[in-house]
């Protein structure tokens, strides 16, 4: 019998078959699935008494890049590397704002416009600390998650879109 | 994902603006290789995918980040999982 560890010892890992996978340890969870993201949920995963402030940012799917109307996004990954890349930022943020919880859980697959795509959630004493860590956080998960959007544009033209730069990625036809 | 490498082989995964050239997510490619050689190798078999897409990437094996200069004599070796990695765009 295996249950979820919470304290200390190598982070658990579902199976890759599942409809979501995680990563958890003491204080931190971080997870992708295909399913709709549950912000109760993932606030329930940081609340502690010895937390005074909870800090949620809910990233959601925009109708238009540089007002050209998208019709849907799809996000794919590399599961396995990305929880791992997840796992170190939550622990580089838990350490170096002292918080007491912090979780991440990102959406794979079609995500219909107006839908959360990411969650951070982080619980931290004081308000100040846990504001800071979840600006911080999300601005290195958006650098080094290996997560990718596609967006798919009215008309049906796909656009895989990369962060660093804001603009246009590869289009999904050869030519580019 | 899951499938293993045949004997032989190393798997090499495909992600984002690689799929548009290469039109697979993964496959078997003849091991050893020598890092170095990898785009090369991969730019005979996609013509201009070097130039359109890999001069942007970045190259994982075994899920660690490797140098593709730095660490261009080491092996690529029979049963490797090896990343190709374009800039990301998670949020």
């Amino acid at each position: 019998m295996t249950s979820p560890t919470h304290h200390g010892g190598p982070p658990d890992l579902t199976p890759e078959t599942a409809q979501s996978q995680s990563l958890s340890e003491a204080g931190i969870h971080v997870e992708l699935t295909h399913s709709t993201l549950d912000i109760t949920a993932t606030l329930a995963r940081v609340r502690s008494p010895k937390a005074g402030a909870l800090i949620l940012f809910a990233g959601t799917t925009r109708d238009n890049f540089d007002s050209k109307p998208v019709e849907h996004l799809s996000y794919t990954s590399y599961p396995p590397l990305a929880l791992q890349t997840l796992l170190k930022i939550c622990r580089e943020m838990k350490e170096k704002h002292s918080l007491i919880g912090i979780s991440i859980i990102h959406r794979l697959g079609t995500c219909p416009v107006g839908e959360e795509s990411i969650l951070v959630a982080v619980s931290a004493p004081h308000r100040k600390a846990a504001w800071s860590a979840g600006e911080e956080c999300l601005e290195i998960v958006k650098e080094k998650a290996e997560i990718w959007k596609l967006e798919t544009f009215v008309g049906g033209e796909g656009v895989w879109r990369a962060n660093k730069d804001g603009v246009q990625g590869g289009s999904t036809r050869e030519s580019m | 994902m899951a499938s293993k490498a045949p004997p032989g082989t190393f798997k090499i995964l495909y992600f984002s603006s690689a799929t548009t050239i290469t039109k697979k997510d993964s496959e078997f490619l003849p091991a050893p290789l020598a890092l170095g050689k990898l785009f090369d190798t991969l730019d005979e078999n996609y013509s201009g995918i070097k130039a359109k897409v890999l001069g942007s990437c970045m190259v994982t094996v075994n899920l660690e980040y490797v140098d593709i200069e730095e660490d261009a004599e080491r092996e690529l070796k029979e049963g490797d999982e090896v990343g190709i990695i374009p800039p990301v765009s998670s949020g």
